[in-house]
């Protein structure tokens, strides 16, 4: 077997470590084992990167912006807020290292700073959100300051949607993803990594212990290490070497956005994002690169990952930016439209650790912040792929059961309020005599005919429980695992070692 | 329930009766009568695939789990006779 010579365009036979999956989080755990000078890295990814989540990611290198009620409710959602925050440190570092390989003519840091609104569409579920984003950064000591919405740069929403309170948070910002990931992609390739432009179609495993990749064409190279990090489609690829493996399931969690070139009125200098909202990351524009501005998002979970984007998400995306944050967005010349695939798993919580065949890793379930996460899992994983202690709680581990984190009353709750506040983004109307309280209830019987239907115990986030009960494939899913896991050796849930709800 | 003794539809009919709570409710249906239209739900419909899996021990494919699949006493009963190893036979 040829190991030497290797030219950066060939495909390689053998690497001591590949990484399957060329998103944030392959890219930067490749260029962690780089700099480490582990060995041979080779990373197999589509060059295009089609309905993968970092190229369609907004990048705002967010945790606090991002808080809500659930994100300090457990020790558990706390554990997870934390690596947002540790994350955070590292970014300045990461940025020094890959301004040097960017030719986007621009800096990758797009703005330093964030403002969160408050206004008065998305319902209740802004309101208790934007305080708990306030308790977390003084519980945290972070810098941010009350300021007059008029005085945010850019910010010009319609009158009957503007924004009643904003808060100033000077140190949260955001990067260009599309930038990152192309500047990431040139130091590896400078630097001794070998990118192969193409997809695994399985994993190669022999008894216990894997072996290798398959390309789609059938080409094989030997690893003795395979970290599989290929976002919402991770699931899938493990089950090609560990078919009957119990581990978290996860969806994908499709999202549309836009980058638009702004063709008058006042830019944008900073994140300007309402509170996380409606089972999405609230409505956000991200300013940069040059005169581009990204509009984002919308999150919806799909049985399937796809780049599709639906007429409905468009207009939402479309109109409420030019309701919510500033009119002249009508005229925004749109040159790009992004659609991506969070990973997101049952228990709202990352999957991140080794599996049960010797050699392989999982590293994905990042959700919303896999981006603004992955040069801090990078660190922890190249530790893990060499003998050493983690640097993350190792409570994430993909054969976990999953974690606990609130009771169905709580859950049925959450998803009544997660769906008012889509009711009333969206202008849905009910008859005049119709109150809140009614709609309120509406959902409530939804969600209580749900548990009684699927028989389940464990209580979901609004998001999975809004998906499971409008798909088949989805409700199968959910019920077959939970069936499968009560039936299985009874071993306690997670929730009760590090998960427990606290009300 | 037992499966044994019964053809596929009449048990079928019973899953449904029990899931849709028709005859509680003075409904007569037919094997083409569309369950949508007797007040058949996305929900009730998730109860009825997951009751007519555990009853027959199948696993209906993925492109049979859309609303079609449901419309009637009839098409579950094809889809179930489909979806079963020994398709045709009782069990
Ligand atoms: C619209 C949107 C906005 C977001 N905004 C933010 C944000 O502001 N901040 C933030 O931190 N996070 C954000 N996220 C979340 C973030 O993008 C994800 O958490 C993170 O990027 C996941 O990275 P990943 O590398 O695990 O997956 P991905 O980025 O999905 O990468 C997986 C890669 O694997 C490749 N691949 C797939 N199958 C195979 C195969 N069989 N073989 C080889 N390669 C394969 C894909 O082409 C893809 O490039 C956003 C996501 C979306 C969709």
């Amino acid at each position: 077997m040829r190991k030497e010579g290797v030219s950066k365009t060939e495909r390689p036979t053998q690497a001591d470590v590949v990484i399957v999956g060329n998103g944030a989080l392959g890219l930067f755990l490749a260029d962690e084992l780089v700099e480490r000078r582990i060995g041979s890295v080779v990373v197999v990814g589509p060059s295009d990167r089609e309905a993968g989540a970092s190229q369609a990611a907004g990048a705002m290198l967010g945790c606090f912006g991002e808080t809500t009620t659930e994100s300090l409710r457990t020790d558990a959602s706390r554990t997870r807020f934390e690596l947002g925050v540790a994350a955070h440190d590292r970014w300045p570092d990461v940025l020094d290292r890959l301004e040097g390989y960017s030719r986007t003519g621009s800096p990758l840091m797009v703005t330093p700073e964030t403002h969160v609104v408050l206004n008065s569409i998305g319902a209740d579920l802004d309101t208790v959100n934007f305080s708990a984003m306030i308790e977390a950064l003084d519980e945290y000591g972070k810098p941010w300051e009350e300021i007059d919405p008029r005085e945010i740069p850019g910010f010009r929403p319609r009158l009957d949607t503007r924004a009643l309170r904003a808060v100033h948070l000077p140190a949260e910002g955001a990067v260009d993803a599309r930038g990152v990931l192309a500047a990431l992609d040139a130091r590896l390739r400078a630097t001794g990594a070998i990118m192969v432009d193409q997809t695994v179609r399985t994993l190669v495993r022999n008894d216990g212990e894997i072996t290798g990749v398959e390309l789609d064409d059938g080409h094989v190279i030997e690893a003795g290490t395979v970290v599989v990090a290929v976002g919402a489609r991770s699931e899938a690829l493990v089950r090609t070497a560990l078919d009957d493996l119990d581990m978290v399931p996860s969806f994908p969690g499709l999202g549309f956005a836009m980058l638009a070139r702004r063709t008058g009125g006042e830019p944008f200098r900073s994140v300007v994002r309402t509170p996380n909202r409606g089972f999405a990351c609230g409505l956000h524009v991200v300013p940069g690169p040059g005169d581009l501005e990204y509009y984002g998002a919308t999150n919806r979970l799909v049985d399937h990952v796809s780049s599709v984007t639906w007429m409905a998400d468009v207009r939402f995306l479309a109109q409420y930016s030019m309701q919510q944050l500033d009119e002249r967005v009508a005229s925004h010349e749109v040159t790009r439209w992004l659609a991506g695939n969070r990973p997101v798993t049952l228990d709202g919580f990352p999957l991140i650790g080794w599996l049960p065949l010797a050699g392989l890793y999982l590293l994905t379930g990042t959700y919303r912040d896999g981006f603004h996460c992955a040069p801090l899992l990078a660190e922890h994983v190249a530790n893990e792929l060499q003998g050493k202690p983690g640097t993350i709680d190792p409570m994430f581990k993909p054969t976990r059961r999953p974690i606990e984190t609130r009771t169905i009353e709580w859950s049925i709750n959450e998803y009544v309020e997660h769906n008012l506040a889509g009711w009333f983004e969206t202008g849905a109307e009910a008859a005049p005599q119709m109150t809140t309280a009614q709609i309120a209830d509406y959902y409530r019987v939804m969600a209580t005919k749900f548990y009684d239907t699927m028989g389940i115990d464990y209580a979901l986030g609004p998001d999975i429980l809004w998906y499971a009960q409008g798909s088949l494939l989805g409700a199968r899913r959910v019920a077959r695992y939970f069936h499968r896991l009560a039936g299985g050796n009874g071993s306690q849930p997670a929730g009760t070692a590090t998960g427990e709800a606290r009300r | 329930m037992t499966v044994s003794q019964e053809p596929v539809a009449e048990t079928v009919r019973l899953i449904v009766d029990k899931q849709l709570n028709l005859s509680a409710h003075g409904y007569e249906f037919g094997a083409d009568d569309d369950l949508w239209a007797l007040g058949m739900t996305s929900l009730t419909c998730m109860g009825l695939m997951l009751a007519i899996e555990d009853t027959f021990r199948i696993e209906l494919p993925e492109e049979a789990l859309k609303e079609g699949t449901f419309r009637t006493v009839g098409t579950i009963t094809a889809a179930v006779e489909a979806a079963r190893p020994t398709s045709g036979t009782k069990v």
